[in-house]
């Protein structure tokens, strides 16, 4: 339930901090469910004007590179079994989608939890899982590998990219920090950038309260992290998940849509026969990726510009007939902008 | 727009069906009235509509914590002649199964057939038994269709107009997330809601205008659909909407949106404003839960009223999907 009282409390604080401050700052929600609350309680508009909020990279659909989605399109092609997450089937690549490839009669399985993986491995033995996500899915990926999956992975770590932000986009001012991210890899890895950060939650007062925070620690010149959500997130983090990606997973750059490669931002594959990317290298080298011109998913994940600055949004690219990734997954900008009436 | 293939999206009863559908008029329809609603009716003389309605039924898991595929494929097209008003005078029951389908398991859903046929006195009348080879299917899909009647001044597709007020039978998202506890195999102590609700409807059919069960889509997907036929607005008070703390816990953990899930054996109607209260004590003799969520207004878009102020409840588009993130 909405907690009312704690509600009034956070706005208060907020309003008084706001005028205090005297200045525009921005902060950015670098989760795609943040973004889905702040846009379903409408909490952009209730803030004092000069608390900007913008929407950063935090939707893993989204921020996998086009070259991955064709890759795996070009392993379905060849009847290769895939198993991936919901929202993953419908991206579109250069010239094709897995949904199509399915409607075509390629084997694709929409899976909710990797243990349904397990499942169909039995029927369908060289499955290929397409492991997409943060450190919240990476571990259960790590599972499968340690089951003798064969997985081609677009695990992406958050830390480094909220670092690139942070030197890059100048203007943000602060951070609110995934939840469930944290929940893994805990508080450490964020103390390293220098930029007011808080860790926080999925209610409205969870979201208030990390605002309220970040305008006293900027207020103060602070650039600590704060703990906003200790009912979930411990210091040290999931030591037994960081534990499984640590064992099955090597660090490596990373290409993200929008943002480019980013160095040590991905999760690769450790043991090569397990690893589909050099399992199938034959099929994979051919692939070629065509640039969309006019898609502006990049800027949107950067903070650049409000999905409805994109000159395809809402006009050639809808729900219905994505364009460009941001408006395929729930947890998209586009998508949580178009179902709020924005 | 043209589409090249049907996606699991087009059957998930939101947008994209009703684009399809609308796409494919198939115009002849005789004396049949209603045809856009869940059940059509046809006038038979002495003020009384033949009421007829179909649906099928795949659902995975299809044993679930508080029913199975029969409990549903009866509830649901039971439940589609109840909202029009009328009471089912019989149900076609058609079997497709899959090749190897154990029988103990045919077994169990046949038992809930006949269990609900009982209870509702619904004689299950005609009926169809095929066999697909292995793998040409999966599991079990269940087609089920009823007839009932209803005197012409009981129908309920009455008009609505702003101030009238909107009832929920019961809370939201039971059976959703009972079948994901299955799928996600956690532990919860939330059962499906899957019930018939023809007794409810019977005792407050003579208070109410307008009855609708939310399945595909949920209530999201429901009141849309009596917002587009009576040409109204609505609004509703989130804080009255009744949703277990079990269910809340899993669809925030999960970010899925709890006003777009199925319930198998809930309704919401409209009532007059001086009988709103009367529907509600009634209906929370069935489910506690039972409450006023809100009203009909002028306009043309549903606003929920949170405490952080008014917000756009959009209509259900693609599929539900637990979030990655």
């Amino acid at each position: 339930m909405v907690k009312n009282e704690l509600i009034r409390t956070y706005l208060n604080e907020i309003t008084t901090g706001a005028e205090e401050l005297g200045k525009t700052i921005i902060l950015m929600e670098v989760c795609g469910s943040h973004t889905n609350v702040i846009m379903k309680y409408g909490i952009r508009e209730i803030l004092p004007e000069n608390i900007r909020l913008i929407s950063g990279p935090g939707c893993p659909v989204c921020v996998s590179a086009q070259h991955d989605i064709d890759c795996i399109i070009a392993l379905a092609k060849q009847g290769i079994p895939i198993a991936t997450y919901g929202d993953m089937v419908r991206v579109p690549g250069s010239s094709s989608s897995l949904e199509e490839v399915r409607a075509d009669g390629g084997n694709i399985f929409e899976v909710y939890s990797t243990t349904e993986v397990l499942e169909l491995k039995k029927d369908n033995p060289d499955i290929v899982f397409f492991g997409v996500g943060f450190e919240t899915t990476s571990p259960m990926t790590a599972f499968l590998l340690k089951n003798n999956v064969c997985v081609y992975s677009v695990h992406k770590l958050i830390p480094p990219a909220i670092r690139i932000l942070a030197q890059e986009n100048i203007n943000i001012d602060g951070f609110l920090n995934p939840g469930h991210v944290s929940t893994i890899i805990g508080m450490k890895p964020y103390k390293k950038i220098r930029i007011p950060q808080v860790i926080t939650g999925f209610s409205p007062e969870k979201i208030l309260q990390a605002i309220s925070i970040l305008i006293e620690l900027i207020k103060h010149h602070s650039t600590t992290v704060i703990n906003g959500y200790p009912e979930a997130v411990r210091e040290e983090g999931n030591i037994f998940a960081l534990d499984m990606i640590q064992r099955h997973f090597s660090i490596i750059d990373s290409e993200w849509r929008g943002l480019g490669v980013l160095p040590s931002s991905g999760l690769e594959v450790r043991n090569d026969t397990l690893n589909a990317k050099k399992v199938y290298k034959d099929i994979i080298s051919k692939v070629t990726s065509a640039k969309k011109t006019k898609c502006r998913c990049g800027d949107v994940l950067k903070g650049m510009i409000e999905p409805t600055g994109c000159p395809l949004y809402k006009t050639s690219c809808t729900p219905q007939n994505p364009e460009g990734a941001c408006m395929v997954s729930a947890e998209g900008s586009c998508a949580i902008y178009y179902r709020y009436g924005k | 727009m043209a589409i090249e293939h049907i996606g699991l999206a087009h059957g998930s009863g939101g947008k994209e069906m009703l684009d399809l559908i609308s796409d494919y008029d198939l115009s002849y329809r005789g004396n049949w009235k209603n045809y856009d609603n869940d059940a059509a009716t046809l006038d038979i003389g002495e003020g009384r509509l033949l009421v007829f309605t179909t649906d099928s039924f795949i659902v995975s898991p299809i044993f679930f914590p508080g029913g199975d595929i029969g409990h549903i494929a009866m509830c649901g097209t039971i439940n589609d002649l109840a909202v029009i008003g009328a009471d089912p005078l019989g149900i076609s029951l058609a079997l497709v199964i899959e090749e190897g389908f154990p029988t103990a398991d045919l077994t169990k859903i046949l038992a809930s057939i006949k269990k609900i046929s009982r209870t509702t006195k619904t004689p299950v009348v005609t009926g169809d038994t095929k066999v697909m080879e292995k793998g040409k299917l999966d599991k079990i899909v269940i087609n089920t269709a009823g007839v009932g009647v209803v005197k012409k001044n009981e129908v309920l597709t009455k008009q609505i107009k702003p101030g009238d007020k909107i009832i929920l039978s019961g809370g939201l998202g039971e059976h959703a997330v009972a079948l994901l506890s299955k799928r996600f195999d956690y532990t919860t102590t939330i059962v499906s809601d899957s019930k018939p609700i023809v007794e409810e409807i019977k005792k407050v059919k003579k208070f109410i205008k307008v009855a609708k069960d939310p399945t595909r889509g949920g209530i999201s997907a429901s009141l849309h659909e009596i917002r587009q036929r009576y040409n109204v607005g609505m609004l509703l008070d989130e804080e009255s909407i009744p949703v277990k703390p079990g269910v809340r816990k899993v669809t925030e953990l999960l970010g899925i949106n709890v006003y777009e899930l199925a319930c198998e054996g809930r309704f919401v109607c409209i009532a007059a404003k001086n009988l709103a209260h009367t529907v509600e004590r009634i209906l929370k003799k069935y489910n506690e839960a039972a409450s006023i969520i809100g009203e009909i207004t002028q306009g043309d878009t549903i606003i929920v009223q949170s405490v952080l102020g008014k917000r756009l409840l959009p209509i259900p588009t693609g599929r539900i999907v637990p979030r990655i993130c």
